[in-house]
């Protein structure tokens, strides 16, 4: 896109009838109320009649909540198994238990002893209290047992959820899998996994392709197409490889004790070997803006009427940049999931008990043979990503139409 | 000669990104846990010196370097340390047919399904034609092609019983594959021609085309469509590297033998040299795909030049 | 850019456009085989020497013959629907004569076993010379066999000619450094015999940083010389039309000359005055023990005779398992390795010959006419087929592209459990957990109880493999015939919280995070997650899985960079043995770094044991102790799993998994109609009842479990 016809145009011709002064006034007043339509507003504007682009936003958002809000809701636990009872079972309205409330309640009564003591004790034999109490909550509270390694944000949700619904839970609306957990259950905590892998691989790589593509641009030169050429040997190296590597060195004993004693789990690290791949394309999109926007007269314009450099960063490069970065942000997302999914499926995504949409996808295809298709398995999961995807890139699409200046007017 | 200048450069520059794909190829994998000979049943640890003795293991990590990047400027790729009938090179002869017949199709597919859509959906912008291809485009895009490879299977397998469930060896078993493999790429490339075909039938020179009395058809065709093969072009670099990557998965679904399943097969038991002769391969591959579009680009489009594209 | 480039570009780019496509189109077409089966994986090599699995079995055992073969011993399956499969003649004309000490097998070779004939190659009977040579490859140091061992362990001295060291005063066979081909171990290069009288070692080099241990002393060995007496060959020598015949026997009781050879001789050291002048040193490939020390000989043609190190009762199986047979001696020094293994070259003496090759493909064999049964084999064309997704496999199975899926997707076993023509039957595999026991908390025997004691190992059977496995409460799997295994406790959530308590961490309070290891499998992820389920809920234990791909789960499991991992064990031989010496201290495959004397002293015991119920006995004590300390979690014994075509006859349901191709033959009027997926409903076969079969030998099968 040119950013030079982003610069506010009067909207109609002057009438020869005027006289010099009305038109000036006309003209300032014209300009005064033009001048409020900024990018971003007239972006905006645009994007609001295009009803497919607004339909997706509010489908991302209503994901993005549901998937945040995860652990409030009254969903069955995603890794408690039943191997006896619930194995496969189709999509149902039968009402499910969870025993939330009794689970809690005798936790409590089981704590309660220790409550007492810690309430008289003092000193060493306090901290010391303390630490049994704390190691309790962490091994034997429901919720430890129910999910698989809640943070503190999630338990909050779960106590949330115990006072609003009690032990009422949804039943399986999407059925049950091979090891008897509930699928809606498992989309949902699934999700959290794949827009997170999704979002944070995105961030990671627009880090990098950001800083990257920006140096090269504005260094220019010699450094400038070395740094290009470079992105291109990369472009040809096969991804895979990176993958398979950055997982297992990670993955090593020493290292990994070393990336658990900092919090750092398997997922965060796939985060960003996904980002460290995704990076290229950002970087090129990111020089190109920066090489043109450098050059380009309203730049030299806003200089020459006086404008501060700061100014003409914030008020003309920046916004610019950002146009197309969100662009591809909207666009790089899917691709990501895409590539997770894609690692499931090669057995490499996120390890169990956490799941994510592609693992569920992967089993999902497992059980479609001639002799029995489990379609629940793999129907609910594939439409939730599809549907994301395809939310995704026509957010996407609209977003680029609409800060695209061509499209002004239009 | 700026034509020979042009393809001088390039062949500078991919001997170059060759040299690198193999240097950090070859220092990635060895870095990686885990060798090719590894095992469930321990081998004896003199039988285990003698295996890696074969294959030169037992010598410094830079030697090895160094004498296999000399066989491979022979184009001698070496023994494969997994298959162990067969030297690299035949597996590439082998495997690099089954798969360029796969990319060959899915692009063929992917071109003339996405185009036709792309230039219906111009023409008729608006109409039901528009925004069904537009959907499907987009559910293209959208669906991981595995998913599709199962669904289909299904579908054209299963209910409708018109394709073979997997294997190779006869056109109907091609079929299926490279449909799935078009899929995203299709949908793609339909919605690049839709955008490049709206941009130009609103330029002047097709207003004039219309005024001389052409017909629909002919303007279309002639004049409209020229400039809408634009971003396509430059689509197909990516589209070819994206090829490649989604035929690792297709060829693992539909059991064929082509490079993609080597690739991964190769990857994963730490068969460094079949892996390391795929990779050099891709690379060859997405290099020159690359550099026949920007040909192709400058000869379409008469404000690019080629020292430019160098 | 001149004009004309650009108006022949488009119809340039259509036009190759359509060559490609055109040329993308044709396919070189095979005509359709008679029987095709999905083989699960690639195999990797079709040389003997060098296989190494199940995949590889299936093949091998079409293309090669050893000197006996399993093979069904009745038509009639036993009441488990299991038919017993027993080592036959194959090559040898009957079964071996066994000496008194159970030591000395003697073979006596078929005459009319003869080879292939490829490209002017073959077609003459297979003699014992070609064993004898063929072992002999298979022992080579530069052959760098695998499976080696399957010989090595076995046969009278066999181990230090695999290993290629020599001690002063072995009779050695030095070849010299004149091979045709350097690369290719055969054809060799002269070899001279003698007494190996003393090795001059050069001072062992200093630690270089760059080189690891095991590369400075091979490159320190290069540098020893050998003083060798040469030994003269006996005058008389040469059998004529001996394979074996270039290397003259030689006269061990006279006196040599003494020689010094060298693999290295411009670094080596010169030997000391003491011999006298040896002259140059001479530069060699190997010093080896000499061949004729190993209890492997030709007494003629016709008649082999094996000399054990110990009484080994399951021999019989290790003569039918591929390591062992025979390949053609003029073929493999024509070609050279691999190049002798490819359609157009290789020589074989099985039913079937390698016909076509495309890899992660298809093999095809076709019905080898020299075969000395060949008017019994039914099959003419057969197509292997390297499919490795189990889904894929079974839609094809399903279409009509495979007659026999050797492997379904585990998910869908209930539901095809009942069809007839899915047959499963046990498998001598047991399904276990490594436990690291060199890791806190897994270094407490409590805590390994109540691990084990947590496991609802019925449940894993019943609800997650459910094809008919058996829960695990030992290591070793019923069959083993005289063997009672000694059993670890059942499923006791109690006893296994009391336990957890006992060992300090009650109610799983302060219990470190446990992993579980897995290579990629969806059944390991499945059974790792109930695992990891299980013992979170009854013990309240943190649990993780870990999932690596197959490489990295090796390298883990070996430098015990573990928890707790998934692990199989597929016995070598029908015997409790194969499954316990693993255990012992710093055994290749203990990996759980568990040690213990008593255990150790138990399994050399009954190495030496001559009686066998006493054998038995000691063996079960051995398993006694590893079943209360438990380093490892035995949790179910496989099944074997195959879905046959209903119309194809001989294929026989047995402990071994094991189905020789050559007794398959087509139903003549189902063959050509496959039959509609859902036609078959379940329906017992009627089957007499008969003993249960007292002793079912097994081969060594693959390494990698399924």
């Amino acid at each position: 896109m040119t950013a030079s016809q982003s610069q506010p145009q009067p909207a109609s011709n002057p009438t020869a009838a005027e006289s010099d002064e009305q038109r000036y006034e006309r003209l300032l007043a014209e300009a005064s109320t033009i001048r409020g339509v900024s990018l971003w507003q007239d972006a905006w504007r645009r994007l609001r009649r295009n009803w497919m682009a607004i339909g997706s936003l509010a489908l991302l958002i209503a994901m993005a909540l549901t998937v945040l809000l995860t652990p409030a809701l009254p969903l069955q636990s995603p890794i408690l198994t039943d191997l006896d009872h619930r194995q496969f079972e189709p999509p149902n309205t039968r009402p499910a238990r969870l025993d939330l409330r009794q689970r809690l309640a005798e936790f409590e009564s089981d704590v309660r002893p220790l409550r007492e003591q810690l309430r008289t004790a003092s000193g060493a034999e306090l901290t010391e209290l303390r630490k049994q109490l704390s190691a309790r909550y962490a091994v034997e509270h429901p919720f430890q047992k129910l999910w698989h390694k809640p943070d503190w944000l999630s338990r909050q949700l779960l106590t949330l959820r115990v006072a609003l619904f009690g032990d009422w839970c949804i039943p399986s609306l999407c059925g049950t899998d091979q090891l008897g957990r509930d699928m809606l259950a498992r989309i949902c905590w699934g999700g959290r996994v794949s827009l997170v892998v999704g979002i944070v691989a995105t961030l990671v790589s627009l880090v990098i392709g950001v800083s990257y593509g920006a140096t090269a641009g504005y260094l220019g030169g010699l450094a400038d197409s070395l740094m290009m050429r470079i992105v291109d040997v990369l472009y040809s190296v096969p991804f895979i490889f990176v993958v398979i590597f950055l997982i297992t060195i990670l993955g090593q004993g020493d290292i990994k004790a070393w990336l658990d004693r900092h919090g750092i789990n398997q997922i965060t690290i796939f985060y960003f070997v996904i980002g460290a791949i995704y990076w290229l394309t950002m970087s090129r999109v990111v020089r190109g803006q920066v090489i043109s926007l450098k050059n380009e007269q309203f730049v030299e314009a806003a200089r020459t009427i006086g404008a501060s450099s700061r100014r003409i960063i914030f008020r003309h490069l920046i916004p610019n940049v950002m146009g197309v970065v969100i662009v591809y942000l909207t666009l790089t997302i899917p691709a990501v999931m895409m590539f997770e999914a894609f690692l499931s499926f090669l057995g490499l995504g996120v390890s169990p008990p956490d799941v994510s949409w592609g693992l569920l996808v992967n089993d999902g295809i497992q059980v479609i043979t001639r002799v029995r298709i489990y379609w629940w398995l793999v129907l609910f999961p594939g439409l939730t990503l599809a549907l994301t995807l395809f939310a995704l890139n026509f957010l996407g699409d609209g977003l680029r139409d609409a800060l695209d200046p061509k499209m002004k007017n239009r | 000669m700026p034509l020979l200048v042009f393809l001088l450069k390039r062949l500078g520059w991919m001997l170059l990104t060759l040299w690198v794909v193999y240097t950090v190829s070859f220092f990635l994998m060895r870095s990686v846990p885990g060798g090719p000979f590894d095992s469930e049943k321990q081998i004896p640890e003199p039988i285990r010196r003698n295996i890696e003795a074969r294959y030169r293991f037992d010598r410094p990590l830079i030697e090895q370097y160094g004498r296999h990047l000399w066989d491979t400027l022979h184009l001698d790729f070496g023994p494969s340390y997994k298959l162990e009938d067969y030297t690299v090179n035949e597996i590439l002869a082998e495997g690099f047919p089954v798969s360029a017949s796969l990319g060959i199709f899915a692009l063929t597919f992917a071109l003339t399904l996405g185009m036709t859509a792309g230039v219906v959906s111009a023409v008729r912008r608006q109409s039901v034609f528009d925004f069904s291809f537009m959907a499907l485009a987009t559910l293209g895009v959208a669906v991981p092609n595995f998913v599709l490879a199962s669904l289909s299977v299904v579908l054209f397998v299963f209910v409708l019983g018109w394709l073979p469930a997997a294997g190779w060896g006869s056109l109907q078993q091609i079929v299926l594959p490279a449909l799935c493999l078009a899929a995203p790429f299709a949908g793609y490339i339909a919605r690049l021609t839709r955008t490049g075909m709206l941009e130009v039938l609103n330029q002047d020179y097709i207003r004039t085309a219309y005024a001389k009395g052409l017909s629909q058809r002919r303007v279309v065709l002639r004049h409209a469509l020229r400039g809408a093969v634009l971003p396509v072009v430059s689509y197909l670099g990516p589209a070819t590297a994206g090829i490649l990557t989604g035929s690792l998965v297709l060829e693992r679904i539909f059991f064929l033998p082509g490079m993609g399943s080597h690739f991964i097969e190769a990857a994963l038991q730490r068969d460094y040299t079949l892996a390391m002769g795929t990779v050099l391969v891709y690379t060859l591959l997405l290099f020159t795909m690359n550099t026949l579009v920007d040909l192709a680009y400058c000869i379409v489009d008469p404000r690019v030049r080629l020292e430019q594209q160098a | 850019m001149p004009p004309w480039i650009r108006r022949v570009f488009p119809y340039a780019v259509l036009a190759s456009g359509l060559a490609a496509v055109a040329w993308a189109a044709f396919f070189g077409t095979l005509p359709p085989a008679d029987f095709t089966f999905s083989n699960g994986d690639e195999v990797q090599t079709v040389d003997p020497a060098k296989a190494t699995g199940q995949p590889e079995n299936r093949v091998l055992n079409g293309l090669f013959e050893g000197l006996l073969t399993n093979m069904p011993t009745t038509d009639q399956p036993d009441e488990q629907r299991l038919v017993p499969m027993e080592p036959q003649p194959a090559v040898a004309e009957s079964l071996p004569e066994i000496s008194e000490d159970g030591r000395v097998y003697t073979f006596k070779l078929r005459p009319s076993a003869r080879w292939s004939e490829n490209n002017g190659l073959g077609g003459r009977p297979v003699t014992a010379d070609d064993f004898v040579w063929s072992w002999r490859r298979t022992l080579h140091p530069d052959t760098a066999s695998k499976y080696a061992y399957q010989l090595s362990t076995y046969l009278e001295n066999a181990d230090k000619y695999n290993t290629g060291l020599v001690e002063e005063g072995d009779r050695v066979e030095v070849e010299l450094a004149d091979r045709p081909d350097p690369i290719q171990p055969f054809p060799r290069g002269t070899i001279v015999r003698g007494t190996l009288r003393r090795i001059v070692r050069p001072p062992a080099p200093a630690a270089d940083p760059a080189e690891t241990l095991e590369q400075r002393e091979t490159q320190w060995r290069r540098r020893w010389t050998y003083v060798v007496e040469i030994k003269p060959v006996l005058p008389d020598a040469g059998q004529g039309g001996r394979v074996e015949t270039h290397e003259s026997p030689v006269d061990w009781a006279a006196e040599g000359n003494l020689r010094a050879f060298s693999q290295d001789p411009e670094q080596a050291e010169q030997p000391g005055a003491e011999f006298g002048s040896l002259g140059a040193i001479q530069p060699c490939v190997h010093v080896l023990l000499d061949f004729g020390q190993v209890g492997v000989r030709a007494e003629d043609e016709r008649t082999l005779i094996v000399t054990l190190r110990n009484r080994t009762p399951y021999f019989n199986s290790l003569a039918a398992f591929y390591t062992l047979f025979p390949v053609h001696r003029e073929c493999v020094e024509k070609y050279g390795t691999p190049r002798w293994t490819k359609p157009e070259n290789i020589v074989s003496n099985g039913p079937f010959q390698l016909q076509f090759r495309r890899i992660r493909d298809r093999i095809r064999m076709v019905k080898n006419p020299h075969y000395w049964n060949a008017d019994q084999v039914a099959l003419n064309v057969i197509d292997v087929l390297a499919v490795k997704s189990h889904t894929t496999g079974l839609s094809m199975y399903l279409e009509g592209q495979l007659d026999w899926a050797s492997n379904v997707p585990k998910l869908m076993i209930p539901e095809l459990l009942p069809r007839d023509d899915f047959i499963t039957a046990p498998a001598l595999i047991t399904y276990f957990y490594r436990v690291n026991v060199t890791r806190p908390p897994l270094d407490n025997v409590l805590v390994r109880r109540a691990l084990n004691l947590a496991i609802d190992k019925r449940q894993i059977c019943e609800r997650v493999t459910k094809a008919g496995e058996r829960p695990a409460s030992s290591l070793v799997p019923p069959g083993m015939a005289g063997y009672e295994a000694a059993l670890c406790g059942q499923f006791d959530i109690a006893e296994a919280r009391r336990l957890l308590a006992e060992a300090g961490y009650p109610g799983g309070r302060g219990l470190p995070k446990v992993e579980i290891l897995y290579n990629t499998d969806d059944n390991h992820r499945a059974i790792a997650e109930v695992i990891g389920q299980m013992w979170k809920e009854h013990l309240g234990i943190d649990v993780e899985l870990k999932n690596v791909e197959w490489g990295n789960y090796l390298d883990r499991q070996r430098e015990l960079d573990y928890s707790v991992s998934r692990a199989g064990w597929i016995g070598d031989y029908p015997d409790p043995n194969t499954f316990l010496d693993m255990f012992v201290t710093g055994g290749g495959q203990n990996q759980t770094g568990w040690s213990h004397p008593g255990y150790d002293a138990l399994i050399a015991q009954a190495a030496a044991e001559p009686d066998p119920e006493q054998r038995m006995r000691q063996l079960h004590e051995a398993e006694r102790i590893l079943m209360d300390e438990l380093p490892i979690l035995p949790i179910y014994y496989y099944v074997s799993i195959n879905m046959v075509k209903p119309y194809v006859r001989g294929f026989s349901a047995n402990i071994l998994d094991t189905h020789p191709l050559h007794i398959l033959r087509l139903d003549g009027n189902a063959a050509s109609a496959s039959l509609p997926a859902e036609a078959a409903s379940p329906s017992e076969p009627a089957s007499p009842a008969e003993p249960p079969s007292s002793f079912v030998p097994a081969v060594p099968a693959e390494t990698d479990t399924p």
